[in-house]
Parts: C-alpha cells; structure tokens; sequence
C-alpha cells in the first residue's frame, strides 16, 4: 500500500518537495490555489515561462506525474475548512506555505489528528524545518501564535535556499513517514546557506498550557517515547 | 566569552556580525549586554522583559524554556542562539515581525 502525502504549498520550497516524494513513492496531495507569475520563476525552478498563468498545484501535479510518481492538484488553501479533505487518510502534512497563519493551522490539524508533519520555511539567505509527530512538542509549543509577516518583496530569498530547505524538508518527511522519530519536536535552522550547509538543531519543550497540545490524542506529556525526558516551562 | 548567534533578519542593528561575545553569566545579563552594545535590538526579542512569543531562545541545543529561562547561567564557551519564527516558502518570504527595523 501507498504512503500518501499532502503538501500545502506547491511554490519554492514545494517544488523540490513534490518532486522528491513522488520519486521515492509517496502518492501525493498537492494543495496550491496559485497561478504561476513571472516574478516566480527565480526561485520556482519547477516552472517555466510556459507555465506562466496556468495553476501552480496541477502544474506540479503533471511534473511528478511525468516522472512516475502519483499526484493530485487541488487548487484550494488549507484552511479549517479545506483541512479534513486535504488531510484524509495522508502520513504526513508538509507545509511548504509562505503564510505563517497556514503554517499553524497545518501543524495544529495535524496534532489533533494524531498525523505527521513537516513545517518548512525559507527567509533570505537561510531557513527552518520542523519535524512533527505524535508526542512530540509541537508547532505551536515552538512559536505560538502566527504574527505579521513581510512580504517577499520586504524580506527576499535566494533562490537556491529554496532548493535546499525544500530537500531538506522532503527528507526529514520520508524519515517521518518511514517511522524514524530521531528529529521529531526539533527544529533544523539553516541560518545563512551561503557560509554553511550544516543545520542547527535545536530541540525545544513543550509549552505550558499549549492549546494545540492539549487537542492531541497522544500529549507531549503522556508520551513515553521521546528520548529525553518532558519538561514544560514557559521560554521566559 | 559567551557568543550570541544572531539571527539574519537581526544584523542590520549588528553591522552584519552574526557572532557576538559578551561577557555575561546569564541570558538576561547576554541579552543586555547586546543592547548596550547595538541599541534598539533587544526590542526585537523581548517585550517588557519576557522573550517574544515568535520567538526562541536556545544555548547551546537546549530550549531556556526548559532551563531557566532568562535566568539560565551561561558557562564560559556557551552559544545563545536567538531563533525567530519564519515563513517564506511558496509565493513570497516573510521573517516575523522582525525585518520592519
């Protein structure tokens, strides 16, 4: 039986991750209510010129199914609404989103309903992975509340840094899917891609009174299988 | 000396450095002293005392959160790295809140 997949995002980082999954066998969702535009093409290496105007996520869908994989567009946001049929029966959930509200509520969805999930994110010259899973600290325990964020034209990223975060992503999410715990509730910060390739990995604790973490059906604190011991105290 | 990893999205107010040492024994005292030496950052990172809920703060590997939090002592080669929420991605890229400096 196929593992399956959905990714939210199907831009930078979600181009290298389509890609990725579908070659390694992962059936996947591919969540986007996007068009292809010109000022995309930098870090969108996916697409090209011809792709212009046409939908992100059926674009993506036809370029891992090109190359053997299974994948289905949707051309819809994950939103409390779109959640459940998105999610279905998927692993994992991978955001791949530039819209911190979503990178949320694709980690909280995921908590709730016991799953997997991948939260990557590129800023300039580097980026963050977060590795997801049942028991684990989650997203929210980490940064707990999406705020303002600048658009690409304020902040930028390099093209390149995409790419990377992007593998990264897509292989912390086949270790995920695969059953390899190792790095779940740890955060992989990439911080300048341009001097240094090796991540800092970054463990954090759960937080006290996360609202995510007490929708879970395993809690960080009943979970007996994180390798060091539960703290849960307040980053203060 | 304890260093400061700075985060990208903060060096505007450091003149690019992303390593800082300071001579502190705590975060809190680290965190002060990075002000006193590059003002206006710490409004970055804390408000009125307590680190930005966007934002963690780890020495070494581990979470203050589950140390001491800003009281955590900081031993001779320590490494504070400040790690701020991020979100770019797909159409755009967005730091948290923290690239309107």
């Amino acid at each position: 039986m196929k593992l399956r997949a959905t990714l939210v995002g199907a831009g930078g980082l979600g181009g290298p991750i389509a890609l990725a999954l579908g070659a390694a066998g992962i059936e996947l969702v591919i969540a986007d209510d996007d068009i292809v535009e010109l000022s995309n093409l930098q870090r969108q290496i996916q697409f090209t010129s011809a792709d212009l105007g046409q939908p992100k996520a059926a674009r993506l869908a036809e370029l891992v199914e090109s190359r053997g994989g299974l994948a289905r567009p949707v051309a819809a946001r994950w939103t409390e609404a779109t959640a459940d049929e998105l999610g279905d029966d998927a692993a994992i959930v991978i955001d791949a989103s530039d819209d911190p509200a979503t990178k949320f509520a694709v980690a909280d969805w995921a908590v709730a309903s016991g799953r997997c999930y991948v939260i990557a994110a590129a800023l300039r010259y580097g980026g963050n992975v977060m590795a997801g899973a049942p028991g684990a600290a989650c997203y929210r325990c980490l940064f707990e509340a999406p705020v303002e964020a600048p658009s690409c034209a304020d902040a930028g990223v390099l093209g390149p840094v995409v790419g990377a975060i992007g593998g990264v992503a897509a292989a912390v999410a086949l270790g995920l899917v695969h059953g390899d715990r190792a790095l779940a509730g740890a955060l992989l910060v990439f911080d300048d891609l341009r001097r240094a390739s090796d991540p800092r990995i970054v463990r954090f604790v759960p937080r006290k009174g996360c609202p995510a973490c007490a929708r879970a059906p395993i809690s960080p604190s009943m979970a007996s299988s994180l390798a060091t011991p539960v703290r849960v105290a307040e980053n203060r | 000396m304890p260093s400061i990893r700075v985060p990208s999205a903060l060096r505007n107010f450091t003149g690019g450095a992303s390593d800082i040492e300071v001579a502190a024994t705590t975060v809190r005292d680290a965190l002060a002293e990075l002000e006193r030496r590059h003002p206006g950052i710490s409004a970055k990172v804390l408000d009125n005392g307590a680190v930005k809920p966007f934002i963690r703060i780890f020495v070494g590997p581990d979470d203050i959160g589950g140390l001491s939090g800003l009281e955590t002592q900081l031993a001779e080669r320590d490494e504070v790295a400040i790690v701020p929420a991020i979100a770019g991605g797909a159409g755009g890229a967005g730091g948290a809140g923290l690239n309107d400096a």
